[in-house]
């Protein structure tokens, strides 16, 4: 067995597909998850995420293609590679006849805690989870709020070196959602972390890097600011000017750098026009000299930001899925 | 093994808050006691042939001694599969760092010890007449050996029909439709005339076993036939619980 090595990924992804009998769930996904990383793990409702995930908990057989947890074959290696993974389903689903504390009790003994270790951890995860008010409470009595953060708090229990989160933060309020994420990043200093969602500002908060897949491939595996670059490769600048739109428009147009041009429209005596810009220049200050240039009152310049959500629907909405 | 204890405990938890255990033990213990009453009235009868006895009736010797048997089997065993399926707790417990063989067991495991119990609450009854009149122990033992025997059979049977389904009632009619085909078996032997296969339809009869034990009569050859039909269907189960369409 090939032992772990400094540099092992902590989740190694390998050619891996996921066929039904008609469906192709997951086609030829590769990608790495380093060690301390937390990576984003996006797509639309039924790209294959959960799929994926239920293949790196061991919980289903891939198709073809290897997975490994920590340097082991989940495979071959299903039970070690469970023992340090800590999983959060999709939907959290709990025991409702039990005990907060009785279920997470009956849960750190079949994760194999050492019976001194365990009164212990589940103090410490009950704090973790803001759980502390309700040790005894039944869970079927509890609120979904709560049963989402006993799934947590039983994901924490064995202190798992790779932390593997379904969508943590569906039908939390937003005071939850909150400290959920806040949980997670701290979380993150600590484990690996891959965090399925599609939540962008979720990614935007606490992922190194993201991997979106669409339709059972991977259409995008970067940072989340780089993404956000790659997609204003072409950057937008937003100009209002008191002008003759015409005239301002084809003066705008022979501006070098420039690659196209759009009215927006014209607002009381002047216009809105929407820059592209043909690389990767700035092009405002060559916008504001051209307009001291003409005389024309500034109103607006400013350049747009692709927003993360641009990203992931330009690369998601493409018919055959293929923006790499 | 500590795994293996705590998923059994689990089991036994689930039960014991649920109603249905509640419900069903209510109403067995009402029945058995009914029966006992029942059998006591006609054993007094001063026509009755003297050479029956007390546990020959108790045990396998009545209609109700089998419908106990065969409706609480699938009460007891609908939920254990199909209520973690349809909840989705199976896949909770499923990437949990337990094996395959701890879950089936314990499924096992935990719906036979209350079957167990159940019966084991009859010995109050013995107890009492007991009271009353002298009488030889060793074939009511043998009678709860041989009852809780066939209820490993009917128990493993139950927990495979409930890991086809995510249906708890599905799983129970499925459960109680073979283990009525399975028990009819026996009463087949009434249409056969060639000795070779009569004599192994009454291998399988569940009857025919109940009889022997309930005379006091310990013969290894029902035990292991029991024994391999529950390891079997367990078997089963695992290999059922390890196939994609199993494990959600």
């Amino acid at each position: 067995m090939f032992e772990t090595a400094p540099m092992t990924p902590a989740i190694e992804i390998h050619g891996l597909t996921k066929r039904y009998e008609q469906l192709t769930a997951l086609a030829n996904i590769s990608f790495d998850v380093a060690p301390g990383e937390i990576m984003g793990f996006l797509g639309p409702n039924g790209a294959g995420k959960t799929t994926a995930l239920r293949i790196l908990t061991g919980l289903l057989a891939p198709t073809a293609g290897s997975v490994r947890v920590d340097g082991l074959d989940v495979a071959s290696a299903s039970l070690q590679v469970r023992r340090r993974i800590g999983y959060l389903p999709e939907q959290v689903a709990l025991y409702p006849e039990l005990r907060v504390q009785e279920y997470l009790a009956y849960r750190a003994i079949i994760k194999g805690l050492a019976p001194k270790a365990r009164r212990g951890r589940i103090q410490a995860v009950l704090e973790q989870c803001a759980l502390t008010d309700v040790p005894r409470r039944l869970i079927g009595q509890l609120s979904k709020g709560y049963r989402q953060r006993v799934g947590l708090a039983d994901c924490l229990l064995a202190e798992p070196k790779i932390l593997i989160l379904d969508e943590p933060t569906v039908g939390l309020d937003p005071h939850q959602i909150r400290q959920t994420r806040e949980l997670i990043v701290a979380l993150g200093r600590r484990s690996t972390i891959l965090l399925s969602t599609h939540i962008l500002p979720e990614v935007e908060m606490a992922c190194q890097r993201v991997t979106i897949i669409h339709q059972g491939r991977i259409v995008a595996v970067d940072s989340p600011h780089r993404l956000r670059q790659r997609l204003a490769g072409a950057r937008i600048i937003r100009v209002q000017l008191r002008a003759d739109p015409a005239a301002a428009e084809a003066a705008l147009k022979h501006l070098k750098g420039v690659a196209r041009v759009s009215l927006q429209g014209h607002v009381d005596g002047g216009a809105a026009f929407e820059i592209e810009a043909a690389g990767d220049t700035d092009l405002r200050e060559d916008i504001f000299r051209l307009a001291v240039e003409q005389r024309w009152i500034l109103r607006e310049l400013s350049q747009v930001q692709a927003s993360l959500e641009d990203v992931f629907i330009h690369l998601t909405t493409t018919e055959d899925g293929g923006a790499t | 093994m500590s795994n293996l204890i705590a998923l059994t405990l689990r089991e036994l938890k689930a039960l014991w808050y649920s109603p249905i255990a509640y419900v069903v033990g209510a109403l067995f213990l009402l029945m058995q006691g009914w029966v006992f009453w029942l059998i006591l009235a006609v054993l007094n009868d001063p026509r009755m042939d003297p050479s029956w006895t007390m546990g020959q009736f108790f045990f396998g010797g009545t209609f109700f001694y089998w419908f106990s048997v065969l409706v609480t089997a699938p009460l007891l065993t609908m939920r254990t599969f199909s209520e973690e399926k349809r909840t989705g707790t199976l896949e909770t417990l499923l990437t949990a760092p337990v094996t395959d063989t701890q879950v089936v067991l314990s499924k096992f495991l935990g719906a036979w010890i209350a079957y167990v119990l159940l019966w084991a609450s009859t010995v109050v009854f013995f107890l009492a007449l007991r009271r009353l009149t002298p009488f030889d122990w060793g074939p009511i033992l043998t009678g709860y050996l041989g009852t809780w025997l066939v209820g490993a059979v009917v128990i493993a049977i139950g927990v495979l029909a409930s890991s086809l389904t995510r249906n708890q009632v599905v799983a129970a009619v499925v459960a109680f439709v073979t283990l009525m085909l399975f028990f009819s078996l026996g009463l087949l032997d009434a249409l056969v005339h060639e000795p070779q296969a009569s004599e192994t339809i009454r291998y399988l009869s569940l009857i025919e076993h109940l009889r022997e034990f309930a005379k006091g009569i310990l013969d290894t050859r029902p035990v292991a036939f029991y024994l391999t039909v529950t390891l079997a269907c367990l078997f089963l189960t695992g290999r059922i619980l390890g196939s994609p369409r199993g494990r959600s």
